[in-house]
């Protein structure tokens, strides 16, 4: 049963107030999450962690209005969402450049939908080309790209829009470990630079404390809100932080709460694995 | 719910499809019956469905029906046979000769595309109006895609097979038949059976437009002598035969394909 | 420096194009050298290998006649009528197929399974239906051209990667702008490879229509030398139709931004 609504901060852009998701399968309901609250502040970076199947994903797409079917409500700067927000701007874990378009015309998407003029839009996505680094290859083709340049690509269309909420689901989950630090390094430098307020979907724990400002941890399904963690480690930030002992101190922290979710996912995939083969057998 | 009420509604799912589509063709042939019998349709251009079913006995009687399908399906086959023979070792001779297969390559897919049957009235003048005009243009006009299949097949062998090969210091030969052929079996197999559509296509098409054969030349004398259920009768009775070629070339193909 | 390399690179690549360009006119010109041989040799009927020069004059004529270009141009109108009618038809059921499951379960089958059949067949019905004028040889091809058209179509949808589609929705973009700046550019090789595939078998089924029953095009005047026993103009109206067909075919390929001929 949802509890009554937690309080909100009052200056809270984005408030997520009690989504409970259930499924209806072969083996009966299952909730993917449950009574999930949190508010998320003006230019707050705000990571969600949590093990394989605590319902990051569905957040990720009901946040994103891309889901519906849910209890509970978003809302955003006040108003409650029923689709996909204008001031909401997705970026997805999986390739997702246009690969018949020019990088210019990729980040120019956004702003060719809300009709704006040709020479506006086009300068307002070289900004945003040269704000991921990518200036110079505005007339290249993602086929031309590396995988770390298509997500920055992906990232500078998103920004185009300049949406209030970044809202990012492992947006760095296909890339290897260095460039996964370097673009976090970039995204770290645009969010500081942009004030963004920032919402990152991940499983990496590296990665989040990093980045955040705070951090929210998740239960295995169903997944409710197990711990919420201050980082108070100083910005700016870069990459190199990783080294510090408060950062391994929170890393460790986190660590122990993840292990615990993520040895009661293993233990119930293993026990559905066996119950499907004993049911075939 | 439980399970075999689970199970019901699924295997209502399952068959819903398909008992859509057909319902569908059912309803039409309902409803163009009605049409001509009313007289909406005029029936001496469009037969009433059931006297179009009706004809179908009399046709495969009177017509021959089942030994033209036999002379139908004999010069396909032979087509077929010289299909796969040339056309494989068209494909095989191009890849082992690198050079003639970057000169030839591309005029044997520009022929692919090419509307070979029209030459039928050249073949019709080679051939005289017999049996090896049809043959030799279902062959013709087929021949492209296994060649290009049989090449593609050859050529795309993985990289780390051939190497399995030359570190047993296999000649070239060996590597040829242990090797690159079996590996290129798959699309060689894909090739045949294009070839053999595009045959069948063009052999019933040709016995139709030169009145000379089996069920394609059944289709033009039954329309010539203005028998218009009859048409119609062989039509679908020519489509049948068509469909059932195509599905028994898929199930072989896949009886034939042990892993993919 | 710069300048030795770029000399020996082109000392390196001259002799591979070379190679293949020789071979190619080598067996063309021996191809040919063969067919005059045969034309001269008397072992076959008359006129069934007509001498190189009967059929170059026969093409001067050809190209030289207003009467030719008049049934080229019967001909081409009927193709072009077929394909955009049987392609706009074949891409709207494509896409219908293409976003609904159910429907392309139940009627798809259908059209995978009567794609590979001889349309020609279906000719004297035609002709009842729409007359013996260019009407018939229209429906016959676009008859013949709907099918690929609409399996390409239909294929390609489901094809598309479905990450894309979430961004256009993440968007907001509307239903106008999802199909012309998401499907239709997501879908673009499937597409032009349909119609490739739909202008080969429109213009084999329209011509084969013509040299059936009509009294205009392409199809008409080659069956009209035939019957005469002109074989150096059935040579040549074959080679100019082979021509323009390959042309077109790549033509069509290009526009769409494949390049060469082979099938992608």
């Amino acid at each position: 049963m949802p509890a009554s609504s937690p309080a909100h901060a009052d200056n809270a852009i984005l408030v997520v107030d009690n989504i409970t998701m259930r499924f209806d399968t072969s083996e009966g309901a299952v909730f993917a999450v449950d009574d999930v609250s949190f508010d998320v502040k003006p230019g707050e970076f705000l990571s969600v962690i949590g093990p394989s199947g605590c319902g990051k994903s569905t957040l990720f797409n009901v946040i994103g209005g891309l889901l519906g079917n849910y209890q509970g409500a978003v809302s955003v700067t006040g108003e409650t969402i029923s689709g996909p927000h204008k001031s909401i701007g997705m970026v997805f874990q999986e390739e997702s450049t246009f690969p018949w378009r020019s990088v210019t015309d990729n980040v120019a998407f956004p702003l060719e939908l809300i009709g704006m003029p040709k020479e506006t839009r086009i300068e307002r996505a070289k900004h945003f080309i040269g704000l991921v680094g990518l200036a110079g290859f505005e007339n290249r083709y993602p086929g031309e790209l590396s995988g770390g340049m298509r997500q920055r690509v992906s990232l500078a269309r998103t920004l185009a829009s300049e949406p209030k909420i970044l809202l990012m689901d492992e947006p760095f989950a296909a890339l290897d470990e260095q460039t996964r630090l370097l673009l976090g390094d970039k995204v770290l430098q645009i969010q500081q630079q942009l004030k963004q307020t920032t919402l990152l979907i991940t499983h990496n724990i590296t990665e989040a404390v990093q980045m955040s400002d705070r951090i929210l941890v998740m239960t295995y399904r169903p997944g409710k809100v197990k711990r919420i963690v201050n980082i108070d480690l100083p910005r700016p930030r870069t990459s190199e932080i990783v080294s510090s002992e408060a950062f391994g101190r929170y890393v460790a922290q986190i660590w122990s709460d993840l292990r615990e979710e993520a040895s009661r996912g293993m233990r119930d995939e293993d026990a559905q694995a066996l119950h499907h083969k004993g049911a075939s057998a | 719910m439980t399970a075999s009420a689970r199970s019901q509604r699924s295997a209502a799912r399952d068959y819903a499809p398909a008992v859509t589509g057909f319902g569908m063709l059912v309803a039409f042939l309902l409803l163009m019956e009605l049409l001509v019998q009313t007289g909406l349709v005029n029936r001496f251009i469009v037969p009433p469905p059931s006297e179009i079913i009706a004809s179908f006995g009399r046709v495969i009687v009177e017509e021959h029906v089942f030994s033209r399908f036999v002379l139908t399906l004999t010069e396909c086959l032979t087509a077929g046979v010289m299909l796969t023979i040339f056309g494989v070792a068209g494909g095989v001779i191009m890849h082992r000769f690198q050079l003639l297969q970057q000169a030839c390559e591309t005029w044997v897919a520009a022929m692919a595309s090419a509307p070979i049957v029209l030459m039928y009235p050249l073949f019709l003048v080679i051939f005289g109006r017999n049996s090896w005009t049809i043959i030799m243009m279902g062959f013709i006009s087929a021949l492209p895609p296994v060649i290009l299949k049989t090449i593609e097949g050859i050529s795309g062998t993985r990289r780390v097979l051939v190497n399995v090969g030359r570190s047993f210091n296999l000649t070239g030969q060996q590597q040829f038949w242990k090797i690159l052929f079996p590996a290129a079996l798959p699309n060689i197999f894909v090739g045949i059976r294009l070839g053999l559509i595009f045959a069948l296509i063009n052999i019933v098409g040709v016995e139709f437009l030169i009145n000379y054969g089996g069920l394609g030349q059944l289709i033009n004398d039954l329309a010539e002598r203005y028998d218009l259920p009859g048409t119609y009768a062989a039509i679908c009775f020519v489509i049948l035969v068509s469909v059932l070629f195509f599905m028994t070339l898929e199930k072989i193909e896949r009886w034939l394909r042990p892993i993919d | 420096m710069a300048e030795t390399d770029r000399l020996r690179k082109a000392a390196l690549s001259v002799p591979m194009i070379n190679q293949v360009t020789l071979l190619r006119v080598a067996i063309i010109l021996s191809l040919l050298a063969i067919w005059e041989f045969l034309s001269h040799s008397g072992w076959l009927y008359r006129d069934v290998v007509p001498s190189l020069l009967s059929i170059g004059h026969a093409l001067l004529g050809l190209l030289s006649s207003p009467s030719y270009y008049f049934n080229l141009g019967v001909t081409a109108a009927e193709v072009a009528t077929a394909l955009a009618i049987g392609g706009a038809s074949g891409i709207a059921f494509g896409v219908v197929l293409g976003a609904n499951r159910f429907l392309a379960r139940a009627y798809e089958p259908y059209l995978y399974y009567l794609g590979p059949t001889p349309k020609i067949i279906f000719f004297p019905i035609l002709i009842m239906w729409f007359g013996v004028g260019p009407e018939s040889k229209i429906a016959l091809g676009t008859l013949s051209c709907f099918f690929p058209v609409a399996l390409s179509v239909a294929a390609g949808m489901r094809a598309i990667d479905k990450v894309l589609i979430r961004v256009g929705i993440s968007f907001r973009a509307n239903p106008w702008q999802m199909a012309m700046k998401i499907y239709l550019p997501a879908m673009r090789h499937p597409i032009i490879n349909g119609i490739r595939l739909g202008l080969g078998v429109a213009l084999i089924g329209t011509l084969l229509a013509e040299t059936k029953l009509s009294n205009k095009g392409i199809g008409f005047l080659i069956i009209q030398a035939y019957s005469i026993f002109d074989m150096p103009r059935t040579y040549a109206m074959l080679i100019v139709l082979f021509v323009l067909a390959i042309g077109a075919n790549g033509l069509v390929g290009r526009l769409g931004g494949l390049h060469g001929i082979k099938q992608q």
